[in-house]
């Protein structure tokens, strides 16, 4: 026996705001759709990051295993090189493709690294980083796009990224630049929800998601307006009407929750997640800038110094250390503002680099010296893991050496500064580990509040909700105390014959995409916009 | 999987022409249009369309020497006749030594 079964993600949700716009009425279907089913903290991954977290809950394997660590990855562990990760980077099968290779039809929305999209018995429409006139090359089957085209109101440059538009939004965010970024993604929910909508209603699959991000890029941009914490005792009018704009937006998307689970039906389980959660971060350290000031770091003449303009406010800042930085003195750098990870440089590949047998002792070294930084009587990294800590598995030799937590839950900036540390003129809003669950339909106990799951977790749920049995190499466990007794007692869950761990589905090359300045510009404007760039 | 430059050329000129319809263009694509002066394209949109281009023909195009060479050469545009021969030559030396 299985459910249809039905996963939406809220990029970037966090209890933090939801619970706060329950209470006020804004988003009163999410109340009763809560009261009525089980929620509780959701713990993401290292780093609680959109590519690593969203392929964890897809594969229900943590980012050592299945490989995905960032926005892109190091062409090979001994490169300086980076490129954008691709889902055939993605070491572990997708519930996507453990459903279809079970013989479930599947619906997969807006995910990231969905691209080249998988081959599963289903429609696949990617999320990310996926250009608005390219959709079409990422849709699959591969009429899907044409028949999507035919809908009223289709919008393709809205529904995916148009980097003019994402350009224009972040370029001096001016007062109306704030209100125009909030309607966009009013209206490209909007966009994604009538695409699910149609899907639903001519071929409902036994596994459907969706993925609504506009959650998470509000809050990067908006954090002081939703947070009441933030906002002030006297707001401004235009304060007034930037915080009831975000208001809308999550009334609106109130409505389209309500819609998806109207049309799911009662037999159906449904699962609200996200990603990582969401909190103010104040400051900017500057880590590429500290890493110079202690010795491991070397820029090529003035690169990493200059103080103007856009340079300084990061455009095409990440990746330019393969030709900014001075490699015979450079053992440290960080080369992306989205990981939090510091890559050693290991003797061998060219340049200065650490030797084999000094690694050990010269990571410790850079580890302590950095918990020891402090400012205002207190240190700026609240806690630093290795790569073995942070990235157990096959694939972990792709990861950063280091990765940092910083404490005010910011990212690191790349960019050069005269000072490491330096307060943000304003609050934005940055990730934290602690996401949303939210649990509904027959096999969920009603009413339960929860201790913290992990995001690893939920996977086992939707197979299990799905009626397959639970794949051994699963890493988190089925949340039988989100379930609801009777519903377990009637369906045991079971557990997936030990066998060959099946394997993505991959072509046999991998393509080995490195960027151009010019890419590196496009990219970095994406990730200013997310807010991962000063 | 080796293919003839005029077949290399028919599935650009058969893509591009595929998804600017998607965009409304209406200007003609031919060998002499230029993707990012002609066509608009940004660079992630470069980027995605060497990955379709491999997705295709099933083996790995180093992109990235096409695009630094543009770089180094300051040219101001990559023409799809330029795209076409650098295609055609990495699915040619993939054909006969099976590594490029």
């Amino acid at each position: 026996m299985r459910n249809r079964t039905v996963l939406i993600g809220l990029d970037g949700a966090t209890f933090t705001i939801l619970d706060g716009l329950m209470a006020e009425g804004v988003m009163p279907f999410l109340k009763q759709f809560t009261s009525g089913g089980a929620r509780a903290d959701l713990r993401s991954v290292i780093p609680p990051l959109t590519p690593p977290a969203w392929t964890s809950l897809m594969t229900g394997r943590s980012p050592g295993h299945h490989g995905v660590f960032d926005f892109f990855r190091l062409t090979s562990p001994d490169s300086r090189q980076i490129r954008l990760t691709t889902s055939h980077d993605i070491q572990c099968e997708t519930i996507w493709s453990l459903a279809s290779r079970e013989g479930l039809r599947v619906t997969t929305l807006n995910f990231p690294l969905m691209f080249p999209p998988p081959h599963i018995d289903g429609y696949v429409v990617p999320g990310g980083w996926m250009p608005w006139r390219q959709l079409r090359l990422g849709c699959y089957p591969p009429d899907l796009y044409d028949r999507l085209k035919a809908l009223p109101g289709f919008n393709a440059r809205e529904l995916a990224m148009d980097p003019g538009l994402e350009e224009k939004a972040i370029e001096g965010c001016s007062q109306e630049e704030y209100a125009d970024w909030i309607e966009l993604h009013i209206r490209r929910e909007q966009h994604w929800f009538e695409i699910l909508r149609h899907l639903m209603q001519i071929d409902p699959c036994e596994l459907t998601a969706v993925l609504f991000d506009g959650v998470d890029k509000l809050q990067h941009l908006c954090w002081r307006f939703l947070d009441p914490a933030c906002l002030g005792e006297s707001p401004s009018p235009w304060e007034l009407r930037i915080r009831n704009l975000c208001l809308d937006y999550f009334r609106q998307l109130d409505g389209i929750l309500a819609e998806i689970v109207g049309m799911a039906g009662p037999d159906a389980n449904v699962v609200i997640a996200s990603d990582h959660g969401f909190g103010p971060t104040t400051e900017i350290f500057h880590v590429n800038t500290w890493l110079e000031q202690n010795g491991y770091l070397a820029w090529v003449g003035d690169a990493g110094h200059g103080e103007n303009g856009s340079q300084q406010l990061g455009i095409g800042q990440f990746a330019r250390h393969v030709f900014e930085l001075d490699w015979e003195r450079t053992t440290a750098y960080v080369a992306t503002p989205s990981s939090n990870g510091i890559y050693i440089v290991r003797a061998g590949a060219g340049g200065a680099g650490v030797p084999d047998a000094e690694y050990g002792r010269f990571r410790q070294k850079l580890i302590d010296s950095l918990l020891a930084f402090k400012a205002d009587g207190a240190p700026v990294v609240s806690r630093v893991w290795t790569r073995e800590e942070a990235f157990a598995g096959p694939e972990g030799a792709l990861a950063p050496d280091i990765t940092l937590a910083l404490r005010d839950g910011g990212h690191l900036s790349v960019a050069g500064s005269s000072e490491a540390l330096v307060p943000r003129q304003e609050v934005k809003g940055s990730h934290r580990p602690e996401g949303v669950f939210i649990a509904g339909g027959p096999a969920v106990q009603a009413g339960a509040s929860l201790p913290q799951l992990s995001i690893l977790d939920v996977t086992p749920l939707l197979v299990y909700s799905l009626g397959l049995p639970i794949p051994q190499e699963f890493e988190g466990r089925l949340p039988e105390e989100a379930l609801d007794p009777s519903f377990l007692a009637a369906r045991p869950p079971a557990q997936a014959a030990p066998g060959e761990p099946p394997q993505p589905a991959a072509p046999e090359k991998k393509e080995e995409v490195v960027f151009s300045a010019e890419d590196e510009k496009i990219m970095a404007d994406r990730l200013r916009a997310l807010g991962y760039i000063e | 999987m080796s293919a003839t430059y005029d077949q290399v050329m028919s599935d650009v000129l058969g893509l591009l022409d595929q998804l600017s319809d998607d965009w409304e263009y209406s200007g003609e694509i031919t060998a002499e249009t230029g993707l990012l002066t002609d066509l608009g394209f940004e660079s992630l949109e470069l980027v995605v369309l060497g990955v379709s281009i491999q997705e295709h023909y099933g083996e790995q195009i180093p992109f990235e020497e096409m695009l630094s060479d543009i770089g180094k050469r300051k040219l101001p545009d990559i023409y799809i006749g330029d795209l076409v021969e650098f295609i055609h030559k990495h699915l040619e030396r993939a054909a006969v030594g099976g590594s490029i």
